[in-house]
């Protein structure tokens, strides 16, 4: 019965007093001595006081009837658009001190940044990408009209995230991070049982390969749910961190660590070997979190959006961030589904290589 | 006519050119203690993990209780105790833990479950130990615990690859006795072990195997008789080197 497998696995994983530590103690170490260092890397963007660029839009383009919408949300942002119609934009921006110039023609938009205000060009970069996502789909939405057959493009309200506080910021995207090292918390139990010949056993019961899995997989999620629960709790404790009141944040983080515990069985089902998967885990997660907004705010990171998107930990720290500025946050969908398909396909890949290998060596 | 428990038919194995065992032909009765000896690289192993499905036979067949062990192997398995060499057990669960989850895997559960578990841990005398962590029990009691993780089931056939490496007398003595309890209890037993003694002791017959095949098989005194005519004048041990060499073996199994 599968489930006393579960229940005994998940005893052996907390009696891993060690890493159960490590994994309570990492995050809120991590904060606390980075905090100030959190503090000056957002700060970088947020002391930034208004700035002007400067913008030329031709008559075609989509995003002419925003302009007056988009130049309100600019102020908004601390982005003062004043308009050029003619001469060549780098001129423009010597003699007029601009940060940066942006030019839209027909459905395409070029930001020309100075580089002498790099961080306020990053800015403005992050502003037209939200610009664009928004006008993207209020003309998805106006091309596809229930009973009109003009196509209009209402001026709506741009919404734009507001500040978000360092500590918050990295106190969520830390914890996540950690979660997705939290395959370490299966150590104690994989040792175990490939130290003490235990997998003899469970091929002369006739165990299948779900069962398993699933005998490791439940308990690890567990483990790290329970981890995760107690540093959120201390990270409001002790430092204040705010997490939002969305509901749907526990479902996130929940669905995370389901995703996070399936990527690292299936490395430990590829290299058969406790400390290689765990390097591969980390230098993964490191990938994923330096594309997804660990380290520089994904706000104002120099990645492609493209990279970003690959990145699930881009996907959950948007959601968790957004959640707790705004308590909402148009990537809910997609990164429930991203999770729940890591999980689904790296448990199906998981059972396949297991079956394999069982087979070759018997 | 005493029941076939295991048959095996022209039983090999090979390894890509090696062949670790060659056409292997045993047939053990119901209620019998089989012994089976054989000098490292021998086959003894290869052969115990291809009764138990843990290895596929390159050839030949395997019958257990009288059914085609590969065709029904979740059946015949599940009817089947296998006591490894190595200790397979978890050093930071308790020993009642450890029992409870290798008798669950043979789908037993709620109160058959409980039960089986304290039978077992009575069986082996740890029942006063129960809840104490196995990394902490002395040699001897990790190779009860061993035992006890294998037999909550009741198995039919108990399946012993040298339960006794490594432990004091006493312990020995008491395993020893417990698989003839065992073995009167109704469950057949297959035993390998380096101490010709023990195998003398316990076995009602004995196998003996060298280079993957099987060169002797009979009771303790017809082996003897093989070797030493009708004087028996000779222990088992010297049958076994008589048979199998003096030379070192020094091959991983």
């Amino acid at each position: 019965m599968i489930r006393y497998l579960i229940k005994n696995n998940f005893k052996l994983m907390l009696r891993n007093k060690a890493i159960l530590a490590a994994m309570l103690i990492g995050p809120i170490l991590v904060i606390a001595m980075l905090s100030s260092a959190f503090e000056d890397m957002m700060a970088s963007y947020e002391s930034t006081e208004e700035f002007k660029t400067g913008y030329r839009i031709s008559e075609d383009s989509i995003f002419s009837g925003n302009m007056e919408e988009i130049k309100r949300a600019g102020k908004e942002a601390g982005i003062v658009f004043e308009n050029y119609p003619d001469g060549d934009p780098k001129a423009i921006m010597e003699q007029n001190d601009l940060a940066g110039f942006l030019v839209i023609e027909g459905e395409t938009y070029t930001v020309y940044e100075s580089a002498d205000y790099e961080t306020q060009g990053k800015i403005l970069e992050y502003f037209m990408g939200q610009v664009e996502k928004q006008v993207s789909g209020q003309i998805r939405n106006s091309m596809f009209p229930k009973e009109e057959k003009e196509i209009t493009l209402p001026v709506q309200k741009l919404e734009f995230m507001p500040a978000v506080d360092s500590k918050d910021y990295y106190g969520i995207i830390e914890v996540v991070y950690f979660i997705w090292c939290g395959v370490v918390s299966v150590a104690g139990v994989l040792n175990s049982e490939k130290r003490n010949g235990i997998s003899q056993r469970f091929q002369i019961s006739g165990m299948s390969e779900m069962g398993l899995y699933l005998a490791r997989w439940v308990p690890a999620v567990l483990t790290t749910v329970c981890e995760t629960v107690v540093t959120v709790l201390l990270t409001v404790a002790l430092f204040g961190i705010s997490w939002g009141n969305n509901p749907l944040t526990i479902l996130v983080l929940l669905v995370t660590t389901m995703g996070a515990m399936a990527v690292g069985l299936l490395l430990y089902s590829v290299f058969q070997n406790l400390a290689v998967t765990i390097v591969a885990l980390f230098t993964l997660v490191w990938f994923m979190g330096f594309f997804g907004g660990s380290f520089e705010t994904y706000m104002f990171s120099t990645v492609s959006d493209s990279l970003k998107n690959l990145s699930p930990i881009y996907h959950v720290n948007r959601v968790l961030v957004e959640y707790s500025c705004m308590g909402k946050s148009d990537y809910t969908v997609s990164s429930i589904l991203y999770m729940v398909a890591i999980t689904v396909v790296c448990t199906a890949l998981t059972i396949f290589i297991n079956t394999i290998r069982k087979r070759g060596k018997a | 006519m005493e029941e076939v428990i295991l048959k095996t038919g022209n039983l090999t194995k090979k390894y890509g050119s090696q062949t670790v065992v060659d056409g292997l032909n045993i047939e053990i009765k119901r209620g019998e203690i089989f012994g089976l000896l054989g000098p490292n690289g021998a086959g003894k192993s290869t052969t115990m993990n291809m009764l138990c499905s843990i290895t596929r036979p390159t050839a030949g067949t395997i019958e257990l209780f009288g059914k085609n062990s590969e065709k029904h192997k979740k059946e015949v398995i599940r009817r089947i105790g296998y006591i490894p060499q190595e200790l397979a057990i978890h050093g930071k669960l308790k020993a009642w833990e450890n029992v409870e989850l290798f008798t669950s895997l043979y789908g037993i559960k709620g109160e058959n479950l409980r039960r089986a578990v304290e039978e077992s841990l009575e069986y082996v005398g740890l029942s006063e130990r129960r809840n104490e962590f196995a990394k902490n029990f002395s040699g001897g009691m990790k190779r009860r615990l061993n035992i006890a993780c294998a037999i909550g089931h009741q198995p039919e056939l108990l399946i012993f690859d040298e339960p006794t490496v490594g432990i004091d007398p006493q312990s020995r003595n008491f395993i020893l006795e417990k698989i003839k309890e065992s073995n009167k209890n109704g469950a057949t037993v297959i035993y390998t072990s380096h101490y010709m003694e023990e195998v003398e002791a316990i076995c009602t017959r004995i196998a003996i195997m060298d280079n993957g095949k099987m060169i002797a098989c009979g009771t303790s005194k017809e082996l003897k008789q093989m070797v030493a005519g009708e004087s028996e004048d000779i222990t088992l041990e010297e049958v076994f080197l008589t048979l199998t060499g003096k030379k070192l073996r020094d091959y991983a199994e």
